[in-house]
């Protein structure tokens, strides 16, 4: 166990080296220059520009600037933002915190309403199960961000006195900023819970033919017993793997809600960022966001190991 | 007796061959007949766009978000475009963008696959740890990222969606590659002498294409959301060319007045998901493919 969580982190370690270098790669890829940009459609005179490059360090190698940029990264330096002149991490930290609490809702929705629809399927079987599977097939079918749009359209007509676009911060009203991302939540969610929905009627269907519950059964176990203690227990591993495999999905996703609802997340930040060719925020954001995809990677494999002694190998 | 069995054939042949006709079509052939269906339909309305589209997608008009009349069935945008004209023009550039990308990432992830899969050892290490890299990028923050680097053309588009979507494709190929290539039948090629690459492509490929369709089909169903997603961020194919997800985001700012001009793209992007979807489903069970990654 201990030799694994160890190979697991050095693995990590490596794989989050990897992204820094694209990530850092793929911003520097950008064309034209920050200075340029800056500039507009002025002309600026060639010295100038040089200045400005230089002042910004970004008139040097690119390996020494991305080895400059991954040192102070790794002690949670980020640089300033080109546009602004702060502090990335200090602006980039808020939103942050925004949008993992928009990603958390989203999944506990997405969970209820997979895990329920999932057991429907499975254990009802016959129509529920087809009704379960059509509805499934044609909620993946719609992309998150027309599903926020959708909402907010049906709101604007029919429920004009919902006000959606203010955004409360937690500390103001913490009930006014859950009830506030509800919405933008459930958009968020749908497409995921189809995913967790499926593994999860696939797993109990697969426990619910393993002997030990037919034993149970005939001890005399009461059906709620059975489910709860048996069939549960023992799917919840693959569905809590894939759940958690899902937070790439909706960090992504969070980009075009965020934008949609109009919420001050890391997505609206990096949707500004691109346009105004903020290379040290775009580049915070790729890193930061692929880390916590790699990490709660890490902990799922981890933790799926702990819970089923099969899969230590 | 083989007289008895011969006659009793041709009797069933002679009173049943209706009756084999009337067999019960499985769900999976009615999804794949309906996922074929919806398909043709997209293909031909894609095909015929400029004959088929009643105005010029970019005129102009004085009524702007006109509601929907027997001259535009589905009204006119905010400044007086035909909206049905522009759904289907529309669909041709985000489903060309889909095509190529989807079929270059196939190509890609065949030949990664492949190799890996099948050579192993120290390729197989270096491609996959590589592919990693790209796989712990959350999709569509990687597609964001390396559009805005490229600037938004139809070939970066292209480029971008293929990029993002071949690690998922090389490791669906590598995967039956592995236990493939441990077959009898793959052992007696090689021992007759046949060549690697005819082994490849002839004895191995056939053997995965199962599972390869089925996800080519996710992939395409997948597709359509980030590239409209894409474009619905401003991150498309540059105007005046009209596209499903830039129709989508121009008419949100006028959905209350003329709900219509938000509901049509919505729906073509639905439908172009859904046909993928239910094509990939009836794969599934036709070929009897297991859950694809």
């Amino acid at each position: 166990m201990k030799r694994m969580i160890l190979a697991r982190l050095v693995w990590t370690a490596a794989i989050l080296l990897g992204v820094s270098f694209v990530a850092f790669m793929l911003v520097r890829a950008l064309p034209g220059d920050f200075a340029q940009a800056a500039a507009g459609a002025q002309n600026v005179a060639p010295e100038v520009l040089e200045a400005a490059r230089r002042d910004l360090g970004i008139d040097r190698p690119l390996l020494e600037q991305y080895l400059i940029w991954l040192g102070q990264a790794a002690r949670g330096d980020f640089g300033n933002s080109f546009v602004t002149r702060q502090p990335v991490l200090g602006e980039l930290l808020p939103r942050f915190i925004v949008t993992f609490q928009l990603t958390l809702i989203a999944g506990i929705i997405a969970m209820a309403m997979g895990v329920a629809t999932g057991l429907a399927s499975a254990r009802l079987r016959g129509r529920a199960d087809w009704i379960v599977r059509i509805y499934n097939g044609c909620i993946l079918a719609v992309p998150n961000f027309i599903v926020a749009t959708l909402i907010v359209l049906i709101v604007g007509l029919y429920f004009p006195q919902i006000a959606i676009f203010n955004y409360t911060p937690f500390f103001t009203d913490p009930l006014a900023n859950v009830s506030g991302l509800l919405l933008p939540a459930l958009s968020l969610a749908l497409a995921v819970s189809v995913t967790i929905s499926e593994n999860t009627r696939a797993a109990v269907l697969e426990v619910s033919g393993q002997d030990f519950v037919m034993v149970a059964r005939a001890k005399g176990l009461l059906p709620r017993t059975v489910l709860t203690n048996y069939l549960m227990r023992n799917a919840m591993t693959p569905i809590v793997t894939v759940t958690g495999l899902q937070v790439a999905t909706l960090l992504g996703g969070s980009i075009l809600v965020e934008t949609i609802f109009a919420i001050p997340g890391m997505g609206q930040y990096l949707f500004d960022s691109i346009t105004g060719r903020d290379y040290p925020v775009i580049q915070a954001i790729v890193l930061l966001a692929s880390a916590v995809v790699v990490l709660v990677n890490m902990l799922v494999d981890i933790a799926y190991a702990r819970i089923d002694a099969r899969a230590q190998t | 007796m083989s007289d008895t069995v011969h006659m009793q054939a041709k009797e069933a042949l002679r009173r049943g061959s209706s009756s084999y006709r009337r067999l019960p079509l499985t769900s999976g052939q009615i999804l794949l007949g309906l996922g074929l269906f919806m398909l043709a339909l997209m293909i031909v309305v894609t095909v015929l766009a400029p004959v088929i589209a009643p105005f010029d997608p970019s005129m102009t008009s004085a009524s702007s978000l006109a509601a929907p009349s027997s001259q535009h069935w589905l009204g006119t945008d905010s400044i007086g475009r035909d909206v049905l004209s522009r759904l289907i023009v529309g669909g041709r550039t985000t489903l060309l963008i889909t095509g190529v990308a989807v079929f270059l990432a196939l190509a890609a992830g065949l030949v990664l696959g492949l190799l890996s899969g099948y050579v192993g050892g120290i390729v197989d290490d270096v491609i996959m740890r590589l592919l990693d890299v790209i796989f712990a990028f959350p999709v569509f923050l990687l597609a964001i990222a390396v559009v805005a680097g490229l600037g938004p053309s139809v070939p970066n588009l292209i480029l971008t969606i293929a990029i993002v979507y071949t690690p998922a494709m090389a490791r669906v190929v590598r995967g039956p590659v592995l236990s493939v290539k441990q077959w009898d039948h793959v052992e007696a090629a090689r021992s007759v002498g046949v060549s690697e690459l005819r082994i490849v492509t002839r004895h191995v490929l056939p053997m995965v294409v199962s599972p390869i369709v089925v996800a080519t089909s996710l992939t395409l169903a997948q597709t359509i959301f980030t590239i409209t997603a894409l474009s619905f961020l401003g991150l498309g194919p540059p105007p005046p060319d009209p596209n499903w997800g830039g129709m989508l985001a121009e008419a949100r700012q006028f959905m209350e007045l003329a709900p219509l001009t938000v509901i049509a793209p919505a729906g073509a992007i639905v439908f172009a998901t859904l046909t993928f979807i239910v094509l990939a489903n009836g794969l599934r069970e036709v070929l009897d493919v297991g859950s694809v990654g």
